[in-house]
């Protein structure tokens, strides 16, 4: 025991004041942090310096140009007080094409106009007809005139359908053509966006939104948002509703998620959920790495320098392996610590609003201590009985990339997690020793209410494995340390077990 | 007194020992000899109990080894690594701890030693500043630091210079003063004469030759003499009964050959026809023992019944 004590004390200074100790502690969360809240931060704050120019190809005959402006200049604002947004009508008066098709409209229009005087004219003439008893030859007038009205009306049909058929073409010509203009000015970047309406919209409900960077979902969501609040609120006015009803009917609702937990209901907020399991299994998956490199490499380094033999002429196999993991594993706990107490400065002071952030508690943070511990060992016999199996630290460091891809898995998996955290494959990873403190870290952010019976199962898993782990890393420590520049083969290592 | 009886290992398919025995009076420097691959360092292993072995024992006062202190024992192994990183002072004081001395203490006799070895100033300087030589000597201290009855040097000379080993072997001489047992291997067999007490020659695992300095010598020994003049010693050829071996214009060597002929009898008439100016008996070098011994006989015991 007093040498185990003593090995463990010796591994822990050594590498407490190392600079890799230091910089994983401190240096390496903050650059994570930065690394995986920056791009929220920026997709939320950014552009809003300047004016964007959004244009608009509007198909139908409406004020939606001006609802619009109106409803965004309310809405956004940037921080100079002026308009974030502004609506530009896409014009395509230089377009030769228009200009034919609009000469056609417009003769067709003049046309159908002077007949519809005509018309108008012919049946005030017809009532005066009518309507006087004194005018002479009255029916063969009322006779004569009826016939002109007849062909006059005649004769306005056709004009009307060909006053169709321009407008029709018209309004196709201007919606290509302004959509070849709206896609020019995109690409010079001019335009952030432009939204194509079609014709009827009010009850087609359907707008196109065409912009370079449909991903960037900030600008077409607060669109969609605008455009939904402009027509339902025309259709409610056309149905003729007063002004101050619509705006009460329409005051949007906010929907604040509360999730059950001890001590109450708390604000669910999808970032603080997202970032906090994400973080929490980083720091999780850096502490247990951090000491277990330093495990694997203090194994490699007295073998590959000899400095075990003399270890072992002092020291039991067995004191060396368990002085080595419990003194570095005293060092991740300080790391663990370390942050620990970082968070509850945090959540003490309530910096960030840490302190509504509800897992940021005393009960999680023994949890994390918890799993930290648990897996760690772990990770800790893994990593002495590979340490001790491999000669050269290249040959090693290969078995090592392959154990931390396996153990960053959660992180992947954090969306599968999130999206549905009670399915079959999240318990099933779950019960995966390796993964295990992983998940669990994840799962007890999630929810609020205490998971006995998970906790129960996965300690029990963990403890198990733990047990038979250790128990196979003392054997292949023993013999393996000794052996050098000898590289075992999977069945080596197999007879190796069976044999001692 | 340490036992060593009908010591067996073997790695794999290769028999790295082969029933080797042998005893350690205490005061007694004791020399492991050998090739390469003999088995030097795998008994060295065994001692201190790193291996375990396939059959045999160690006996210490009659105690067997798995029931003994580790830190009655102090070693020095052959493959010179020490952790680079760490201030010298602190590491001898780890080592010390390891072996139940107080930080205190320990601390205390690495200095008296690194004071004693001329290194008292670094020892706040990192192992891996020190040169080469140094890192040896600090390794002896880790050897001896704790005090150990018994000490198992491999190799302790090797690649230091003559001062430093001078230095060490007066270290070396002292332990034995105190009584001591000392066991070390070593390739240089100058070194052996002037230090061992006891000889053990180990090829391919097995003993091939064990005893004492003045025993081995006498053994193969070749009754042999050198003889030197001043004047031209030509006349020695006409002396019946001996052999030369070697001949020059005023010296000469030659073994008796005779068989009724005594020592005595040859040397009277040698000093009656030649005026002597050295006359020695030849002892053969170790050196000479030990190439014989390895090129000869693989296998072949010439241990003494």
């Amino acid at each position: 025991m007093r040498n185990i004590f003593y090995i463990a004390q010796w591994e822990f200074s050594s590498r407490f004041k190392t600079r890799s100790f230091l910089f994983s502690t401190f240096i390496l969360p903050i650059l994570f942090s930065l690394l995986i809240t920056l791009p929220v931060y920026l997709i939320t704050y950014e552009d809003t310096v300047s004016t964007k120019l959004i244009g608009l190809i509007n198909n139908d005959d409406n004020d939606l140009l001006e609802k619009l402006q109106n409803h965004l200049n309310q809405n956004y604002k940037l921080d100079s007080g002026s308009p974030e947004y502004i609506i530009l009508p896409i014009s395509v008066e230089n377009s030769l094409l228009y200009k034919e098709a609009y000469d056609d409209f417009m003769t067709t229009t003049r046309q159908l106009d002077s007949l519809e005087v005509a018309y108008d004219d012919l049946k005030t003439l017809r009532e005066k007809y009518y309507r006087s008893g004194t005018i002479q030859n009255k029916q063969y007038l009322l006779k004569k005139s009826y016939d002109e009205l007849i062909r006059t009306r005649e004769f306005k049909d056709l004009v009307q359908l060909d006053f169709e058929y321009y407008k029709t073409h018209l309004d196709s010509i201007y919606n290509k053509e302004a959509r070849v203009a709206a896609d020019s000015l995109l690409i010079q970047n001019i335009l952030n966006a432009y939204l194509v309406i079609p014709k009827m919209v009010y009850r087609s409900s359907s707008i196109e939104y065409h912009s370079l960077k449909p991903g960037e979902l900030l600008d077409s969501e607060r669109m969609q948002k605008i455009l939904n609040e402009v027509i339902i609120q025309s259709r409610l006015q056309e149905a003729s509703v007063n002004t101050m009803q619509i705006s009460h009917w329409l005051k949007p609702v906010k929907l604040t998620r509360y999730q059950l937990r001890t001590g109450g209901s708390a604000e669910w907020d999808f970032y603080i959920e997202f970032y906090g399991a994400v973080i929490g299994v980083v720091l999780l998956f850096m502490a247990i790495f951090t000491s277990g490199q330093f495990l694997f490499s203090s194994v490699l380094q007295e073998k590959t320098n000899r400095v075990i033999e003399i270890l072992l002429s002092y020291a039991s196999s067995r004191q060396i392996m368990a002085g080595k993991i419990f003194g570095l594993g005293f060092l991740g706990l300080m790391q663990v610590l370390i942050w620990l107490s970082i968070t509850s400065i945090f959540v003490f002071f309530n910096l960030f609003q840490a302190g509504q952030i509800p897992y940021l508690n005393a009960e999680n943070a023994l949890y994390f201590l918890h799993y930290f511990s648990l897996g760690y060992l772990l990770y800790a016999a893994i990593f002495v009985a590979i340490g001790a199996i491999f000669s050269s630290e290249q040959e090693a460091q290969q078995v090592n990339i392959m154990l931390r891809t396996i153990a960053v898995l959660p992180v992947l998996l954090v969306f599968l997690f999130l999206k549905e955290p009670d399915s079959g494959i999240i318990t099933f990873l779950s019960y995966i020793p390796l993964l295990t403190p992983y998940f669990m870290i994840l799962k007890i952010a999630q929810y609020g209410i205490p998971l006995s019976t998970e906790i129960y199962i996965t300690s029990a898993i963990l403890i198990v494995s733990i047990i038979g782990m250790v128990f196979i890393a003392a054997k292949i420590f023993r013999i393996g340390i000794l052996m050098y520049g000898k590289k075992f083969t999977v069945r080596e290592v197999f007879l190796l077990l069976r044999s001692s | 007194m340490l036992e060593v009886l009908n010591l067996s290992k073997s790695f794999d398919n290769t028999q790295a020992l082969d029933d080797v025995s042998f005893k350690v009076l205490p005061g007694d420097v004791f020399a492991l000899l050998g090739p390469n691959g003999a088995g030097k360092t795998t008994t060295m292993r065994l001692l201190m109990h790193i291996l375990k072995p396939d059959e045999g024992e160690i006996l210490y006062k009659k105690e067997p080894r798995s029931k003994l202190k580790r830190n009655l024992f102090g070693y020095l192994p052959e493959e010179r690594g020490l952790y680079q990183r760490a201030k010298v002072l602190d590491l001898l004081a780890y080592v010390g701890v390891l072996n139940r001395l107080s930080h205190h203490r320990a601390e205390i006799e690495a200095i008296r030693y690194l004071d004693k070895l001329g290194l008292v100033d670094y020892t706040q300087k990192k192992v891996g500043e020190l040169s080469k030589g140094m890192q040896q000597k600090i390794q002896f201290i880790i050897a001896m630091l704790h005090d150990p009855d018994i000490l198992i040097l491999d190799e302790p000379f090797a690649g230091l210079d003559p001062v430093n080993q001078m230095v060490l072997r007066d270290i070396v001489y002292e332990n034995k003063k105190e009584g001591k047992i000392i066991i070390l291997s070593t390739h240089q067999m100058s070194e052996v004469e002037i230090m061992a007490d006891h000889i053990l020659l180990l090829n391919q695992g097995r003993t091939i030759l064990e005893g004492t300095l003045e025993e081995i010598k006498s053994r193969f020994k070749e009754n042999a003499f050198y003889l030197e003049s001043e004047d031209n010693i030509a006349a020695i050829r006409d002396i019946k009964d001996i052999k030369i071996i070697e001949e020059h214009n005023q010296s000469c060597k030659f073994a008796i050959n005779g068989k009724d002929i005594t020592k005595d009898k040859v040397i009277q008439t040698i000093f009656q026809k030649i005026p002597v100016k050295k006359f020695i008996e030849v002892e053969p070098s170790l050196n000479e023992i030990f190439i014989k011994l390895v090129q000869n006989g693989t296998g072949k015991s010439s241990k003494k019944s």
